[in-house]
């Protein structure tokens, strides 16, 4: 990648940046130099101009902290996860008391200890973090001691920034306060309003050589701060893979003095972390359509948002925030991407003829809340009406209310005084799934029991509880957990209502695939385009009339050949017969057999592919990935959760922050880690982060093991504990 | 790769904007400019050579960059796997081959000094980089407009110009007394230049300022551990640096030394690194359970140097003699270059503040035969 873009560089060396000096220069100097060279002229402006912002530049070590550090969207042959550097790192002076800003990646490691050597000044300052800035990726430290008096750089007023001006990226990695001269690369404003509008676009070059450091005009004064970025991930260390691409971003310092004066209330006990400003919507998506020519319709509210608490509905079209219009969900993102929580804006929307405006103060966060948990396995594959209960989870609500399996569930209803309570008929496993993901943990729900040998009805009052972070034991699982019948035509009550939407209907089967005996064994599929090759593992003891859960195997690089997936099915074969599995083995196709994220079309078409040709429960498909391919396991999970409801991943962190959960679309997460993998530390923060978006999460740390599969002797009881997850992940 | 049509796009820029400027750029002409530019390219690219030599596979190059040092036909270039051949070949500006050979190497320096023609094939009046004078030369500063020619990517065959880049000097920097900066062996100041300039077969090409006097030689493709990237450096030419030989002698070793001695030149035979006796502080540091375990003290054992200097458990220790310690190995691999009797200058932080303790350096103790449980 490097060498290519070398490549390209050198052909077009001869940049016009002097457009650039020729325009902005300061006049002055223009005037008074008798330079008879142009360039020299320029070379003595760009100099000026770094000596001018040299003493507000301050180079900053840390001690500690992780070895790797996961990364976000990546291109191509990067490695799951980058290691950082151990050298020093760039901050520019806000704040003459001691207040440093700098980039979030020089500290995505997490570094225990802190230090700042300030230009001039002989002692190095010890430093503390206060406040983040999530949206920007900023972080802001206070150093030790410092009262008053730091020299604090100019910001140059967005209004002036043009495309095409001088720019210089400056650094301290490279050279300490000690030297008169910080690292220098010059450049021009390649774009302004870049990552929705946060970001300044340079092609000077942008490494951890200066992420921290200001990017400047000719005259000295700062445009923005220099941090890695890129449109289509978050997190701190996105965006790193394009380093001294000629791709570079800064975030424009006028909006950072804007949010400063909160960022400075921080301290390091009490860190003041900026978040983006949320709606709390998601919004319609179209088959064959982008997000550039979709139109900004709701699709869904979420409970107690910015947006619910402003009364905006399913079916109304924004059309235009603060004055601006709003024909795609594209420009909507652009609008709504710079702000903060807490910041108020004023929404233009349609609701059938109508147009409404009104302003919305967004919101941190989306409240989201814990999957609801009666404590009970369906019995699957069953079209009598009502649903069996298969296993009653102990201490469970059902449990205390006297639910035992083989008892079924016919009726469900909500009382709300003063109206009697009314029951309704559930037709099967699926719809009661669905009835129940709305619901939250607490909330209580009538339910109609028919049990024992008279078939007696009762009805009995349950207060949901949260779904544990428990699997079943090897000796509670039933081994039943099919009626064997998902071949016939459901008999159950009239659905109470549609079907949300296409994803989550019952399997649709081809007709015949009942017919002939399906191919079972290991088997080689190539796509429809046949531009990519997977392989599928059926049990052979495959029987259509059993709903089968689905693992999608995304194997670590540089695995992805035909005798790792042989390796791979041979360690799955027995829970694949137990428990009812099949598996899917894409390949990815880079070089050195990384995932790409465009490849995640082709993993689903594979999981549809197979779902029309066997028997497969839509409930039950996991994403399972190592490393590398772990990432691509949760990239998938939040991407596709149509098709997804269980990410399992071993020795992989997420690459970004989470997506927030959405009650309709429910997905758990079992996360495996060895205790000697270098990542255990981020795969912990991962469970953190999940836990903190309420998704079921399940986690599981396993002595002596490193970097490895849990195929081996260590982790073969973890293997054989997922296989019973993912039995169990139609929970209710 | 003609010079004067890469030009033009510019020129033509500077022109237009030359005219509609409001400043007062009368005296600046244009074409002076352009004149000057492809001057520059013309003076400097007989200058240069290419080289071709061993490698060809697992990826490696075998073909690099060299300059001409002296009329006679000594070639300097960066001491690379392409000259491990008794087949070198060196291809002049004006596409006439010869075969050459490696009359010394530095490896100190990463330089190697190779030498076309002999007593039967004679090399007389090439064009030359003196080397005198650019060893003369003051360092330039950051944000100096610089030039590089180099054959990277082979671009350039037989009597075909090197390939230019135009950029700055990003800085000039000592990147610190620290261990394994480079894979490189040279550990000196080195010019980091803003433009992809570090690429295959450009190692050994030269670095010049706007005017064509040269600055350094471009070095080989490495990755900077500070910041885990790539590098774009060149070795100044004023090179020159101490090394402690075997003999525990220390020496002065310079390019402008290798280019004047040429075939007398002797290699330094530097001491083996990390070799000393060891020392004692009497610090009992944290355990060290996990990858960059920050060196915190636990105990200082009562009457040890450590004691003496009053460090205290929960101190962390920072800085060794300026030389950041990141985590517990470095502080070890750091301090085991000392000796006893030397004294050693700690940085510690101690509640929320850096303070300085000198400590003086013992013998090891000999070592505890393990206490059994």
């Amino acid at each position: 990648m490097r060498k290519q873009l070398s490549l390209l560089f050198f052909c077009f060396a001869w940049r016009p940046w002097h457009l650039g000096s020729l325009i902005f220069c300061p006049l002055v100097i223009l005037s008074s130099a008798r330079a008879d060279d142009l360039d020299e002229l320029q070379e003595k402006t760009i100099k000026a101009a770094v000596r001018k912002i040299a003493p507000c530049v301050v180079q900053i070590e840390t001690q500690g902290g992780t070895e790797l550090v996961a990364t976000g969207q990546r291109m191509p042959f990067a490695p799951a996860g980058i290691r950082l550097g151990t050298g020093p790192t760039t901050g520019l002076i806000v704040h003459a008391d001691g207040y440093v800003i700098s980039s979030a990646f020089n500290f995505a490691n997490k570094p225990q200890s802190i230090l700042v050597a300030v230009p001039g000044h002989k002692e190095r300052y010890v430093a503390e973090i206060i406040a983040n800035d999530q949206t920007r990726m900023l972080t802001l430290l206070k150093l030790i001691g410092v009262n008053g008096k730091l020299p604090l750089p100019v910001a140059v007023p967005k209004s002036e920034m043009r495309i095409g001006q001088t720019a210089l990226a400056i650094g301290r990695t490279l050279t300490g306060p000690d030297r008169p001269m910080p690292s220098v690369s010059v450049g021009i404003i390649s774009a302004l309003h870049r990552i929705w509008g946060k970001a300044i676009q340079t092609d000077a070059k942008v490494s951890p050589t200066n992420y921290g450091g200001p990017l400047i005009d000719l005259y000295g004064r700062v445009l923005g701060v220099l941090v890695p970025a890129s449109p289509r991930a978050e997190g701190e260390t996105a965006g790193f893979e394009w380093y001294d691409s000629g791709i570079g971003f800064a975030i424009p310092l006028e909006d950072i003095n804007r949010v400063l004066p909160k960022m400075l209330q921080g301290t390091a006990k009490e860190v003041v972390t900026l978040k983006r400003g949320l709606l709390g919507v998601t919004l319609q998506q179209k088959q064959g359509q982008d997000e550039y020519s979709m139109p900004a319709i709701i699709a869904t509210v979420s409970p107690a948002s910015a947006a619910e608490k402003r009364g905006l509905k399913p079916g109304d079209t924004i059309k235009e925030i603060d004055g601006k219009s709003i024909d795609s969900q594209a420009q909507l993102r652009q609008v709504l991407g710079p702000k903060y929580d807490g910041e108020t804006i004023t929404l233009k929307i349609q609701r059938g003829q109508k147009e409404i405006q009104l302003d919305v103060k967004l919101e941190g966060a989306v409240a989201s809340y814990p999957q609801p948990f009666l404590g009970i396995l369906p019995m699957r594959d069953d079209p009598e009406p009502g649903v069996e209960v298969r296993y009653v989870y102990p201490n469970s609500p059902a449990d205390k209310v006297g639910i035992r399996a083989g008892d079924r569930i016919m009726k469900i209803g909500r009382e709300v005084p003063p109206a009697p309570l009314r029951l309704q008929p559930i037709a099967g496993r699926d719809q009661l799934m669905d009835m129940l993901e709305t619901a939250v943990p607490g909330l209580e729900l009538s339910f109609e029991i028919k049990r024992g040998e008279n078939k007696k009805t009762e009805t009995l009052k349950i207060t949901l509880a949260e779904v544990p972070d428990t699997v079943p034991t090897k000796t509670q699982l039933p081994e039943k957990a099919s009626a064997k019948k998902a071949l016939t035509r459901p008999k159950g009550a009239n659905p109470v209502r549609p079907q949300r939407d296409q994803e989550n209907a019952h399997p649709p089967r081809k007709q015949g695939a009942d017919d002939k005996k399906a191919e079972t064994g290991f088997l080689k599929r190539t796509t429809a385009a046949a531009d990519h090759t997977y392989w599928i593992y059926v049990p052979e003891n495959y029987d259509p009339n059993i709903a089968h859960a689905v693992l999608v195997w995304l194997h670590p690089p540089g695995k992805n050949k035909e005798k790792d997936f042989d390796n791979f099915w041979q360690s799955w074969q027995f829970p694949c017969e137990d428990y009812h599995i099949i598996l899917i083995c894409p390949a990815a196709e880079s070089e050195r057999g990384g995932w790409t994220q465009s490849e995640s079309e082709f993993v689903q078409e594979a999981v549809r592919t197979v779902s029309e040709n066997y028997t497969v429960d839509r409930r039950r498909i996991i994403a399972h990935g190592m490393d590398q391919g772990g990432e691509m396991a949760f990239a998938l999970g939040f991407r596709s959760r149509g098709l997804f409801r269980g990410v399992a991943t071993t020795g992989a962190a997420l690459p970004s922050n989470p997506r927030d959960k959405v009650a309709t679309q429910p997905l758990s997460f079992f996360l495996i880690v060895g205790d000697k993998d270098p990542l255990r530390d981020a795969v912990k923060e991962t469970k953190a982060k999940l836990l903190e978006k309420k998704y079921p999460v399940i986690y599981r740390e396993i002595p002596n093991l490193g970097r490895q599969y849990i195929d081996g002797r260590l982790g073969i009881d973890t293997l054989e504990e997922l296989a019973r997850w993912i039995d169990s992940l139609d929970r209710l | 790769m003609n010079r004067t049509t890469r030009l033009s796009p510019m020129m033509r820029c500077l022109i237009v904007l030359v005219t509609l400027s409001p400043c007062p750029l009368v005296i600046l002409s244009p074409s002076r400019a352009e004149e000057s530019f492809a001057q520059i390219c013309d003076k400097v690219n007989p200058k240069l050579v290419k080289l071709f030599g061993a490698g060809g596979f697992r990826g490696l190059q075998s073909y690099g960059t060299g300059i001409i040092v002296s009329p006679d036909g000594y070639i300097l270039t960066i001491n690379s796997h392409i000259l491990n051949t008794q087949d070198l070949r060196v291809h002049l500006a004006d596409g006439t081959h010869y075969h050459a050979k490696v009359v010394a190497m530095e490896p100190e320096l990463d330089v190697a000094l190779v030498k076309v023609g002999d007593n039967k094939l004679k090399v007389e009046d090439l064009p030359y980089f003196d080397v005198v004078e650019a060893a003369k030369r003051p360092p330039v500063e950051p944000g100096t407009g610089v030039l590089a020619f180099s054959n990277q990517f082979q671009i350039a065959t037989r009597d075909e110009p090197m390939s230019v880049q135009r950029g700055v000097i990003a800085s000039y920097s000592k990147l610190y007394g620290r261990i394994g900066i480079f894979e490189a062996t040279y550990k000196g100041d080195v010019y980091v230049i803003d433009a992809i300039t570090n690429n295959p077969g450009a190692a050994g090409g030269a670095l010049t300022t706007r005017k064509g006097e040269l600055l350094g030689l471009i070095g080989k493709e490495l990755r900077n551990e500070l910041t885990n990237t790539w590098i774009n450096y060149a070795i100044p030419i004023s090179a020159r640096i101490t090394v402690m030989q075997a003999d525990g002698k220390e020496a002065t070793v310079s390019i402008l030394d290798i280019v004047e001695k040429k075939e007398k030149y002797k290699p330094l035979l530097p001491s083996k690194k990390n070799e000393g006796p060891g020392v004692y502080t009497g610090i009992i540091l944290v355990a060290d359970p996990v990858e960059r375990t920050p060196p915190y003290i636990e105990d200082v054992v009562p009457g040890s140097p450590a004691d003496k200097a009053r460090l205290r458990p929960d101190d962390l220790i920072v800085y060794v003699d300026g030389v950041l310690v990141g985590d517990i190995h470095t502080f070890h691999e750091v301090l085991s270059r000392y000796h006893p009797n030397q004294t050693v200058k700690l940085e510690i932080q101690r509640d929320r503040k850096l303070q300085t303790v000198t400590l003086t350096l013992e013998k090891p103790k000999p070592k505890k035969p393990a206490a059994k449980k």
